[in-house]
């Protein structure tokens, strides 16, 4: 077939799913688009497109880069977007104002650009910045592209201009500070969003979120309840209570009356819909107090629960909780991911938990039944004053936890003896131990806190993962690092009763007023660095290939170069030290017909010579690197393919310390595009 | 065409030798004593007025903000200097409005920073200026 017949019948073939689209009213997927945050509804990450393949992808063109420093009053270093990719214009939200541009796909030309200035109501937003990304809603005839602003609100845009949809809530506004069944003051109420909306069968699901808990002010606080609305309309249609009231299903695992004033249980993460189960799962986090439970005795329903509701009637139909009273902050932080795997020749309609803790929790989702054992075992109970501990945890028996649970001194720095002796001995004034260690009072004698691993930051974290729906093979990026905690009770700081702060030397000359901690060497806990080297063993980060219809780890691989003050150490010379990976979270992996695409996290110096990160492909059936290209930053935002005019594209959003926010798109080079791929 | 480009490069050479000669500094890194204990104490108390709620009491990051100490704070910064971490303080922290922290406040801010990443105080404050902090390179390992 030439070259020109294949355009015939690609476009024969969109045109064919446009009108299709039309039908469902919904952001169903084209052929070469990308036209929801996750892929597809199902969060699979995935397209089966072969144009950029392992011969090719050291050649990959820089097809354009979109700076987004003059989207907001100052430039932006953290860019986590995702983009969309429909009909030839690229979405996405950027800057520090989270304004919203369409792109030329193409070519990087900026087509519109829409900003919401909120003013204190912005500038007082738990999450702030550009955000995670956005949604596309069609009927067939008009076409929307959805977001959430910093100062919570919900914005429906014509997608065509830019401009605001007029029937859509008051003038294309819905404040999602209203109809919350709560009073939250407008400017200042604590709860906003990052995330980005779902959209199926015209329902558009709005998460909530807030500020990191480890330090809270108070024990009462915003809950983040989750609404589901009309996306024609704006008009809500439900609302599933989290944290579940007085006589609602739920509400008796919150005692002496613990539900009244606690707060968070909202869901900052992605969530995920089954279309034709008509069914939302939503990943849930903690309640108030990230490490500190004390007064929210109970289980807590429904912190830290994956939860299915009815679409249409926001309906629970099952739930899972995988942390009973959480006290080590592990939300659940990413989409869960719906893969129909053949477990012994029984075909199941699986969701699939990646979490902070390491493990996949996979479900049958139609009836939240666990496909292999969840296991309660009895687990370590602390002695924190006024903590209620869970009796026991739930276990995944499979498949194999996919990075570090817990900490032992094995798994400390051993490059060398002295290293492995110094890694010891700072942590000997540490209390360590296996996952669901409680975290103790910090005492400057010791224990100064709980090294925890993974960190509260995972593991995994909110990108996610991705699926191959052909081999039901899961590629997951996760990272090690550990961080502390440790309780002090100041109640200048909080109403709570501890919050995480470690002690601190009490010979040492008093801090400042309002200070939190005296610092390394002058009072205060030392870095958890072992002569500036990682206090654990190699390798730091890692993407694992998960097989679910056996439930094994199929391969790992360490994810991005050692980082120069590994490779320059002088107490490492001489060593020969396999590739690390790097101990940075929070990257998105993609899967093609062939490859696993994800890019570095944090600097390096490239092989170029220059800082920056690479972009890297590995086969997905082995964990062979088979190609690399160099960016001046590393990847933030996760990234995504897409197909136009006959090319495969890579839009890859990136930042980082010194670097504000770009957009990064590759192309395939042209002398390998005559072999286009669906 | 070539011998431009010669002439070019030695008047760059030159600048950059008056400019080291005219400074009558070495160059210097964060394993200097670039800051004083003082400092950092205000800066302590700074932080957690200002910096703590979303990046943790102990610097160690959260869900929504990175670490600012450590090895990964470490792995990014390193070869930048402390003009490059300064200024981008200073243009966009904190978040909600980084008009309401002075420049030198947020002096004192890198300076809390550096003590809790176990760098060395020395006698002298921290400058304010983007320009001075820019001739100290911040070296994550001790040299």
């Amino acid at each position: 077939m030439t070259l020109i017949l294949k355009r015939i019948a690609l476009v024969g073939l969109s045109l064919f799913a446009l009108l299709d689209a039309g039908v469902v009213g919904q952001a169903r997927q084209r052929d070469g688009e990308w036209t929801t945050y996750g892929g597809d509804l199902g969060s699979r990450r995935y397209r089966p497109f072969d144009q950029i393949d392992r011969d090719n992808f050291k050649d990959l063109e820089v097809a354009w880069r979109f700076k987004t420093d003059a989207l907001g009053p100052r430039p932006e270093f953290i860019f986590q977007s995702t983009p969309l990719m429909v009909n030839g214009v690229l979405y996405t939200t950027a800057g520090t104002r989270r304004a919203v541009v369409a792109l030329d796909a193409a070519t990087g030309e900026l087509l519109w650009v829409s900003r919401e200035d909120e003013g204190k109501r912005g500038e007082a937003a738990p999450r702030r910045l550009s955000g995670r990304g956005l949604a596309y809603w069609t009927d067939g005839r008009e076409e929307r592209i959805v977001y959430v602003t910093p100062g919570y609100q919900m914005i429906a845009l014509d997608a065509k201009t830019g401009r605001k949809v007029a029937g859509f809530g008051r003038s294309g506004i819905v404040d999602l500070k209203l109809e919350m069944d709560q009073d939250i003051d407008l400017e200042s109420g604590e709860v906003g969003l990052h995330a980005a909306p779902i959209i199926s069968n015209n329902v558009i699901v709005v998460g909530a979120a807030h500020l990191p808990g480890g330090t809270p002010k108070s024990r009462t606080h915003e809950k983040g309840y989750i609404r589901g609305y009309d996306a024609r309309t704006g008009k809500r249609l439900w609302i599933f209570h989290t944290l579940p009231q007085k006589g609602e299903f739920g509400n008796d695992t919150w005692l002496q009356d613990s539900w009244s004033y606690t707060g968070n249980v909202g869901v900052w993460a992605q969530m995920t819909i089954d279309e034709e189960l008509g069914m939302l799962y939503m990943p849930v986090e903690l309640p108030t107090g990230d490490y500190y439970g004390g007064h929210r005795p109970g289980n807590g329903l429904f912190g830290e629960s994956l939860v299915a509701l009815d679409l249409k009637t926001g309906q629970r139909k099952w739930h899972y909780q995988l942390v009973h009273h959480g006290i080590w902050d592990f939300d659940i932080p990413c989409a869960p991911i719906l893969a129909d795997i053949t477990v012994n020749g029984r075909v199941i309609k699986a969701v699939v938990q990646p979490t902070k803790q390491n493990w996949l929790y996979v479900f049958d989702r139609v009836t939240g039944k666990p496909v292999w054992p969840i296991e309660e075992r009895p687990v370590a109970k602390g002695d924190v004053p006024g903590e209620w501990y869970s009796a026991t945890q739930p276990y995944v028996t499979r498949p194999a936890p996919y990075d570090l649970q817990g900490m032992a001194i094995d798994d400390l720095i051993d490059f060398t003896p002295q290293l492995r002796a110094e890694a010891v001995k700072l942590v000997s004034r540490y209390k360590i131990g296996p996952l669901f260690t409680p975290p103790p009072v910090s005492k400057w004698e010791g224990p100064l806190g709980l090294i925890m691993v993974p960190s509260a930051t995972g593991g995994a974290n909110w990108p996610g993962g991705s699926l191959d729906p052909v081999t039901n093979i899961l590629y997951i990026y996760s990272f090690r690092a550990p961080t502390v905690v440790g309780f002090t009770h100041d109640p200048s700081k909080s109403d709570m009763n501890f919050i995480n702060v470690q002690a601190t030397d009490p010979a040492a000359a008093p801090a400042a007023p309002g200070a939190s901690a005296a610092p390394a060497g002058e009072g205060g806990a030392p870095p958890l660095t072992v002569q500036g080297l990682p206090l654990l063993k190699p390798p730091y980060g890692t993407i694992s290939a998960i097989d679910l219809n056996r439930g094994e780890i199929l391969w790992q691989v360490a994810h991005g170069e050692t980082p120069d003050a590994v490779r320059n150490h002088p107490a490492l010379k001489g060593l020969n030290i396999p590739r690390t990976g790097r101990p940075n979270g929070r990257i998105g992996t993609l899967v093609t017909k062939t490859l696993v695409i994800a890019g570095e996290p944090g600097f390096f110096t490239m092989p170029n010579g220059q800082r920056g990160a690479m972009l890297r492909a590995y086969d997905k059936a082995t964990g062979a690197e088979v190609g690399a290209v160099p960016m001046p930053a590393p990847q933030t935002g996760s990234p995504i393919t897409y197909m136009l005019n006959g090319r495969q594209y890579l839009a890859v959003p990136i930042s980082g310390a010194g670097y504000s926010g770009e957009l990064m798109v590759f192309r395939a080079p042209r002398a390998t595009t005559t072999t286009s791929s669906r | 065409m070539i011998r431009a480009t010669a002439a070019l490069g030695v008047v760059m050479c030159a600048s950059i030798w008056l400019a080291a000669v005219t400074s009558g500094q070495e160059p210097r890194s964060v394993w200097d004593g670039v800051y004083t204990v003082e400092q950092a104490k205000r800066g302590e108390a700074l932080y957690a007025q200002h910096c703590g709620s979303c990046h943790g009491g102990n610097l160690l990051g959260a869900e929504a903000a990175p670490a600012l100490t450590g090895f990964e704070f470490g792995a990014n910064w390193n070869g930048l200097t402390l003009g490059d971490l300064f200024e981008r303080i200073r243009t966009s922290m904190p978040a909600d409005d980084p008009g309401k922290v002075s420049a030198q406040q947020k002096a004192d801010i890198v300076a809390h920073m550096l003590r809790v990443g176990g760098f060395p105080a020395g006698m002298t404050d921290l400058a304010r200026d983007t320009q001075v902090l820019s001739q100290i390179k911040y070296q994550s390992t001790k040299p």
